[in-house]
């Protein structure tokens, strides 16, 4: 098992060969992370890249006691591949009708189903999603997974703004307490 | 912890605020633990459907940029303006020792070892809590002893069978509002132990064990993810 606190000391530390071995460890399943968000393997690579290097910079900041070096290294990477989604959509910097058009193609296969029915199936996050109502599950989904916005999700549902924020922090309710 | 400071950190968690809403929620992180901690558990929960991703390779070209990038920050750190962290080392990595001498170093880096763990056995042998960890129904499923230096030790009690392809993993959760699981290791047998686990403040009263069965080599999250064995809160032995 690898230990990601030990690599993220060794990183505040300056120890390089701990950001590598971390690289290493979740390079390929971060950017999978990012893939799914910006729906372009370059710009997941670049999220990932990015990622790393802020990773590099803000390892001291890691507390263990607030918890998992893993949960904060996904974190550092999923805020930076959310951003680069509302820059690139907001400010037409990279190509937006790429990822549009990639976004708007993709619901053949749907990432955001597949992520929790590749949950364990001992996972208790698994036993609470499967126990919500399917539309709430849907928007925490279509929200986490493929960083959606209340707009989009309502977008693809054709459902009231309204309605899609509800059922979101219904679903994000139901989840906390079924999770605590 | 009231109810919009677990909306806000579940919604910045998953990335539904706006750029200003969550401009202000990472401004309030640095002061306001009740939502960090509400950030931090919202995290937790939802970190295993990161797990689930397929691994797509990055390009070998974006190691070369991230080092890159790196050197780049260690040489403004060496610049004359004071730097925010401290000094990194500059020089380079040095070459690997042969292996003779890593097998030599290791052999007596782990007398060393023994030799600390004996001497730290003999001198601190009193547990600071006792937790006796109870399943749903009741039954006492093992005993936990925790030490001052962030080591504890496991005692399962009475039949236990590990289900196939599983492991047990020990967790603590500090007796702090919104405080998360952290593990501190892994049982892969069903017999007495002594885990080491990551450096946290001194066990305290109603501070949470609890062992669950996780896939083998530990929870891929770095939370509990699996059924619980049991759980129970630590006292003061007396």
């Amino acid at each position: 098992m690898t230990d990601h606190a030990a690599l993220l000391a060794g990183c505040a530390g300056g120890d390089r060969q701990a950001l590598r071995a971390l690289f290493e460890a979740e390079g390929p399943r971060m950017t999978g992370v990012a893939r799914r968000i910006l729906r372009r393997h370059d710009l997941a690579e670049e999220a990932v890249q990015d990622a790393f290097v802020a990773v590099w910079q803000k390892a001291a900041q890691y507390d263990p006691a607030r918890g998992a070096a893993l949960g904060w290294i996904y974190a550092v990477l999923r805020n930076r591949a959310l951003n680069m989604l509302r820059n690139s959509a907001r400010e037409d910097l990279t190509a937006p009708e790429d990822i549009d058009a990639a976004r708007e193609s993709a619901p053949m296969e749907d990432p955001a189903d597949e992520a929790w029915e590749r949950l364990d199936a001992s996972s208790r996050l698994r036993a609470c999603l499967e126990a919500l109502d399917p539309l709430k599950r849907r928007c925490v989904l279509m929200a986490y997974v493929l960083g959606f916005t209340h707009g989009e999700i309502a977008g693809r549902l054709a459902t009231p703004l309204g309605t899609v924020k509800a059922w979101v922090r219904r679903g994000l309710g139901s989840l906390r307490e079924c999770m605590s | 912890m009231t109810l919009d400071v677990l909306e806000l950190a579940d919604e910045y968690v998953v990335g539904l605020l706006d750029p200003a809403e969550e401009a202000e929620v990472e401004a309030r992180l640095a002061d306001d633990t009740e939502l960090a901690a509400a950030v931090d558990a919202a995290r937790t929960r939802f970190l295993e459907l990161d797990l689930t991703a397929a691994p797509a390779a990055p390009a070998p070209a974006i190691w070369s940029r991230i080092e890159a990038q790196i050197e780049g920050r260690i040489g403004e750190r060496a610049s004359p303006v004071a730097p925010l962290r401290p000094p990194v080392r500059t020089a380079p990595t040095p070459r690997r020792a042969p292996p003779w001498r890593r097998a030599a170093m290791a052999a007596m880096a782990a007398s060393v070892v023994l030799a600390a763990g004996l001497g730290w056995q003999l001198s601190q042998p009193r547990p600071v809590m006792i937790a006796v960890l109870i399943d749903a129904g009741g039954e006492p499923r093992a005993l936990v002893e925790a030490y001052a230096d962030d080591t504890a030790r496991v005692t399962p009690l009475g039949d236990l069978d590990i289900p196939a392809g599983r492991t047990m993993q020990l967790w603590t959760k500090l007796p702090d509002e919104g405080a998360v699981p952290i593990s501190l290791g892994l049982l892969t047998e069903v017999e007495a132990r002594r885990l080491a686990g990551p450096d946290l403040p001194a066990p305290r009263p109603g501070q949470l064990y609890e062992i669950t069965f996780e896939q083998e080599g530990g929870s891929p999250t770095g939370g509990p993810t699996g059924e619980i064995l049991g759980k129970g809160f630590a006292r003061m032995p007396r």
